[in-house]
């Protein structure tokens, strides 16, 4: 029985921000930006999505008069994210 | 998208965010050396250190602090730098954190009891440095950690050895060296 995607990560933008966060504690709105190779606007776009959906949290604070945005994933995120990769694994097993 | 090109996206991209452990080597070598030199300086000119009742005291405090700034300003910059913190890093950052409070409550508590700190600060350091090597998995680190607790055990069982010069081989053997390897170490540590 194999369960459905994740629509959400089906998302390459998303799925890469999800990835990231599940190996750190912490990251910059602009690492995610140079590793997801998007806009600003659409990484924006992609992380209040997630935010939503409950799978990341985002902490906006000011560093040196500049606004500044960290996102960490949460419980909810990595479950989705383990639960996606392993359908994932599933669904190539099942092709090969 | 494919499931295939999924999965190599998320490999893809977990690759490029590597542990970059690296980083925290200059931090084993400053502390190695700057403690080795402290020692040393104190072994050859004792007069000159414990000229006053409290001038060894302010010695021993005010230059490691001043240390202790400096690696805070140096480890944020590399924070900043590198734009992400990962679980194995932030583990580091608590331990060495809870270390630094650990050792100026030693000295405090050695002031008021009278006592030479090194033998307990030497035995708090190793155990750190093989905790740090342990987590890191990088032997040269867990190596030191073990070769500083040797050295405060020295120091226990044989109080007419010199402090001062244990204190700065323990320093050279548990934080410079392992340093250097992990700044040079071409493994992806």
């Amino acid at each position: 029985m194999f369960s459905p995607l994740d629509k959400l990560l089906v998302n390459p933008t998303r799925l890469m921000i999800v990835a990231v966060l599940a190996k750190v504690e912490n990251c910059d709105f602009n690492y995610l930006k140079q590793i997801t190779e998007t806009t600003q606007g659409n990484l924006s776009i992609q992380l209040k999505k997630l935010k939503e959906s409950g799978y990341i949290s985002i902490h906006k604070s000011f560093e040196n008069n500049y606004p500044k945005t960290s996102c960490s994933i949460t419980k909810t995120g990595i479950k989705a994210f383990e639960d996606h990769f392993s359908n994932l694994k599933n669904y190539q097993d099942l092709k090969l | 998208m494919k499931t295939q090109e999924q999965i190599q996206l998320i490999n893809d991209t977990i690759n490029k965010t590597k542990e970059n452990l690296k980083s925290s080597a200059p931090n084993f070598i400053f502390w190695g050396a700057l403690i080795a030199i402290l020692s040393l300086i104190h072994y050859g000119f004792p007069d000159f250190i414990q000229k006053t009742r409290y001038s060894a005291l302010i010695y021993w405090v005010a230059i490691p602090v001043i240390g202790m700034v400096l690696t805070v300003i140096y480890n944020i910059k590399t924070r900043k730098q590198t734009g992400y913190e990962t679980h194995i890093g932030r583990a580091l950052k608590i331990i060495w954190g809870v270390f630094n409070v650990a050792w100026i409550l030693l000295v405090v508590i050695s002031i008021f009891k009278n006592q030479n700190p090194v033998d307990s600060i030497l035995f708090l350091l190793g155990v750190m440095l093989l905790i740090t090597g342990l987590l890191i998995r990088f032997k040269p680190i867990s190596f030191g950690g073990v070769a500083v607790i040797a050295c405060s055990v020295l120091l226990v069982y044989n109080p007419e050895v010199n402090s001062l010069l244990i204190n700065g081989i323990a320093a050279f053997l548990g934080l410079f060296l392992p340093g250097l390897a992990l700044y040079y170490s071409k493994s992806n540590v």
